[in-house]
């Protein structure tokens, strides 16, 4: 079973909604691994066999309460001089995108096997033209796995229509198939003024509305900042003030759901 | 024959005139202007495409030419100029005269054009990019004005006449070279108050108070779609271009058809319009394709440019980017704009929200950040000195403070409960007498005795005890608000000082007043215990107050006094500079073609 999180830009609120996800599958007692094949970050969380993930991956692991490993963010990107460097679980890895993605492939298939849900996150727009290498992440794994798809639009900065809707129009007609849903992040008001917009935008993709998240002031592990002064720990309480906000505006059940559980 | 004939007769003796920078009254109407004419010939045209009658305060009804720009198009004021010149026209009576107006107006009164830039997301850099396309088409002579139908800004200014327009359009139309902003350049400010409530001020006065399911569903039907039209008309039959700006996505389609701050707006003008995406967040691509499909088709067909804003890497990179675009939509990539170095007043509140210092001087200023603070672009002009803003929530955050500094606020009596529940407001009265404290507007309201709302003005009734820092009573009037430009010298120092008052609440106050004007003085001063009050905002603009003010709080000045409005002079200047370098002005000079689409 596995879900996957797209976002309309970088920082529209994948992390936590994949976190959300995790957490819920967790209640629902189901066990749930987070996954992210490849992520520029400058965050990193040790886990148990030295090897470095993404501070979000840990962040949705303790989430679904489950111990943080190397294989739920196996590639790791930091930018040094003069490029951007691949590390493969820890060790510098000198490596061709085709062997990139089968490794990622194999970190997804060893959670696959020893967890009942594998929640992955996507990085930066699925559908960015000038950032090559960044689609291992996105589309290419959902077609290498089949995976059900979630995007995550936000609402905060306006145009969040035309974001799902531009996302699910540049993603190949071949792929949509995936694309089951979106959600509206971090809206701030009344949620029946968005009701019309919503459903004008399901019925011109097919896919249907998860749920509105409502804007809060949450402190959770942030990724892009050097210093992570949240952590796992304290992000999970404010996670779980967010999952009883989200109580009646998000279907997580459905999504639970659609994931094949 | 009236007397200002004979000054007529001497600018027709005279010679083309051209600009007159140097002179005092330079620019009346818009800089770079033609001052062939200081004194129109055809006064009063009674055109209503051009001038309109008003009230004066003196003689009745006048007929009003602020806003007039026509005689002094360099075009028309050559062809009015020989044409007086030959003729034997012999004055203001004579009936050619006024032949000589309509030919004229025929030949060269048009419509101006409208250009509209809409932003895939509100902070797309729309309103930076009006103002460079205002200081652009100004440099080259044209008449400009900047229009914004409905604007949600806690930051706003006054007008010469006392009207209230947002902060940004009154920057915008600076840039544009305008000296005298009409209302119509922003005819709906929406002010929120922090409950999901907003202000709503209509051409320039208050309105009442909105929700936005109220505002959609009561305002924007009647007044809102009326004064849209009407305001739009006023301006293109005044300037020869309106660069209007969106407000937000224009592709909301859950309120695509209430939406008069986008389409419906550019509809009105019949604007051809600009899409500008900030690419800093990545998704621009799909922002950009998304914006486009949800317009309603012959919507679509407005946006003839695309702007693709704030980039922070090589533009190298981005230009294969681009070409998709161009390709995908059919629409060219007018400009590909690096992150620009330029220091101006910001529009968003959104974007404030997270600010915690502005600065990076040795002496901090704390400013406690108000639930509801409003005209906070006051305290820019401190940073020309050593200083930090620091702007603080709780008292720890106080450590340090080498001055206090309260702001504006749009709900006065409950923001200073506020700052009373953190323990703020009695850390400022333990620092009286020991660094220099400033009250603003709301600020300053909070520094008296008491303050009294009966009829609930700025939220429900209340009363409130304030600081006490001086002997002054505010209360609130059951209706009424004051809205006028502000000039008068401040006392200790017989320095002039320039400035806006926006309020409802009335102050007395038994201190020494801080300014005085030709007819009255304002504000509270404690010299010894350096307390300042005033309801005048941008009281920092000009150095020599602000520059009391701060080595009262052992500030190292800066050496050179840097006036406020030069620096933002400059800064316009630096802006247009840079985007115009990274634009392809092929594409640029046919959107803004002269000719009517």
């Amino acid at each position: 079973m596995r879900i996957m999180f797209l976002g309309t830009s970088s920082n529209s609120g994948k992390t936590t909604v994949a976190a959300m996800m995790c957490r819920y599958a967790a209640i629902q007692g189901v066990s749930a691994a987070p996954f992210k094949a490849s992520n520029l970050s400058s965050s990193w969380y040790i886990t148990e066999s030295g090897a470095p993930i993404g501070i979000g991956q840990a962040f949705q692991a303790v989430a679904s309460g489950v111990i943080p490993e190397a294989d739920m963010n196996p590639i790791l990107l930091r930018p040094e001089k003069g490029g951007v460097a691949r590390y493969l679980k820890g060790r510098l890895r000198d490596m061709s995108d085709e062997t990139a993605v089968s490794e990622a492939l194999a970190s997804f298939d060893s959670l696959s096997g020893r967890y009942g849900l594998v929640v992955c996150e996507g990085s930066g727009s699925p559908v960015e033209l000038n950032l090559s290498g960044s689609d291992i992440a996105n589309m290419r794994m959902v077609r290498e796995r089949s995976i059900p798809t979630i995007i995550v639009g936000d609402i905060e900065r306006g145009g969040v229509f035309a974001a799902i809707y531009g996302t699910w129009k540049l993603i190949p007609e071949e792929d949509r198939e995936y694309l089951q849903g979106f959600v509206i992040n971090r809206f701030r008001g009344d949620v029946s003024v968005l009701y019309p917009g919503i459903e004008e935008l399901e019925s011109m993709t097919g896919m249907r509305c998860f749920g509105v998240i409502p804007y809060m002031d949450l402190r959770v592990p942030e990724e892009d900042t050097s210093e992570s002064k949240v952590s796992c720990q304290e992000g999970l309480r404010s996670l779980e003030d967010l999952l009883l906000a989200c109580k009646d505006s998000v279907d997580l059940n459905g999504m639970l759901r659609i994931s094949g559980a | 024959m009236r007397p200002i004939w004979s000054k007529i007769y001497e600018e027709i003796e005279g010679e083309l005139a051209g600009t007159r920078g140097f002179c005092p009254y330079h620019p009346s109407h818009f800089r770079n202007q033609d001052c062939t004419f200081c004194y129109c010939p055809f006064y009063p045209c009674n055109d209503q495409d051009l001038g309109e009658v008003t009230k004066s305060r003196k003689i009745g009804k006048i007929w009003n030419c602020t806003y007039c720009n026509f005689i002094h198009r360099r075009d028309v004021a050559a062809y009015v100029h020989g044409r007086l010149r030959e003729s034997q026209i012999s004055g203001p009576e004579d009936p050619a005269l006024r032949e000589l107006f309509e030919e004229t107006k025929t030949k060269f009164h048009r419509k101006g054009k409208a250009v509209m830039v809409l932003g895939a997301t509100s902070d797309a850099g729309k309103s930076v990019i009006v103002t460079a396309i205002c200081r652009i088409l100004n440099d080259r002579g044209y008449s400009v004005t900047p229009f914004k139908s409905q604007n949600m800004s806690l930051n706003s200014r006054v007008t010469h006449e006392g009207h209230e327009i947002s902060m940004i359009q009154d920057l915008q139309a600076r840039a544009a070279g305008v000296s005298r902003p009409s209302f119509r350049i922003n005819p709906i400010l929406m002010k929120p108050k922090g409950d999901g409530m907003s202000q709503v001020i209509l051409e320039g006065v208050p309105a009442g108070d909105y929700t936005s399911a109220g505002y959609y569903s009561d305002f924007v039907p009647g007044p809102g779609t009326n004064v849209l039209r009407k305001s739009i008309d006023f301006l293109q039959s005044r300037y020869d271009f309106v660069v209007m700006e969106g407000a937000g996505s224009p592709a909301e389609i859950n309120i695509y058809d209430s939406d008069i701050a986008n389409m419906r707006a550019a509809e009105a003008a019949d604007a051809d319009c600009i899409l500008v995406v900030n690419v800093e967040w990545g998704g621009s691509y799909a922002y950009a394709v998304g914006t486009l499909d949800l317009l309603h088709p012959k919507d679509r067909e407005r946006v003839k440019a695309i702007m693709l804003n704030n980039l922070k890497g090589e533009v190298s990179g981005m230009r294969a980017a681009a070409d998709d675009i161009e390709r995908i939509t059919g629409i060219p990539v007018m400009g590909i704009i690096p992150h620009l170095d330029f220091d101006l007043p910001k529009e968003d509140s959104e974007s404030f929200r997270g600010v915690k210092t502005l600065g990076r001087g040795r002496t901090v200023v704390v400013v406690p950040k108000f639930p509801r603070i409003s005209n906070f672009t006051d305290l820019d002009p401190l940073l020309h000195e050593d200083v930090t803003v620091r702007f603080v929530s709780s008292t720890d955050e106080m450590e340090g403070a080498a001055a206090v500094v309260l702001p504006g606020t749009k709900s006065t009596i409950s923001d200073l409960e506020w700052l009373k529940a953190t323990g703020i407001a009695d850390r400022i009265v333990s620092l009286k007498g020991k660094v220099p404290i400033l009250g603003i507007c709301g600020g300053y309201q909070m520094m008296g005795r008491t303050l009294s709302d009966p009829f609930g003005t700025e939220g429900g009734p209340s009363e409130s005890e304030g600081l006490g820092l001086f002997d002054m009573e505010t209360e609130w009037p059951e209706s009424g608000k004051k809205t006028e430009l502000f000039e008068g010298t401040y006392i200790p120092t017989g320095d002039r000082i320039t400035g806006y008052e926006i309020h409802s609440g009335v102050s007395k106050s038994y201190e020494a007043p801080m300014f005085k004007t030709q007819r009255y003085t304002e504000g509270s001063l404690r010299a010894d215990e350096m307390l300042f009050g005033t309801y005048v905002h941008g009281l920092f603009d000009k150095p020599c107050f602000r520059r009391h003010f701060l080595s009262e709080a052992g500030c190292a000045l800066a050496e050179e006094a840097v006036d406020h409005d030069e620096h933002i002079e400059k800064n316009i200047d630096k802006l247009a500079h840079g985007v115009m370098n990274a634009m392809d002005m092929e594409i640029f000079n046919r959107v803004f073609s002269e000719e009517s689409p």
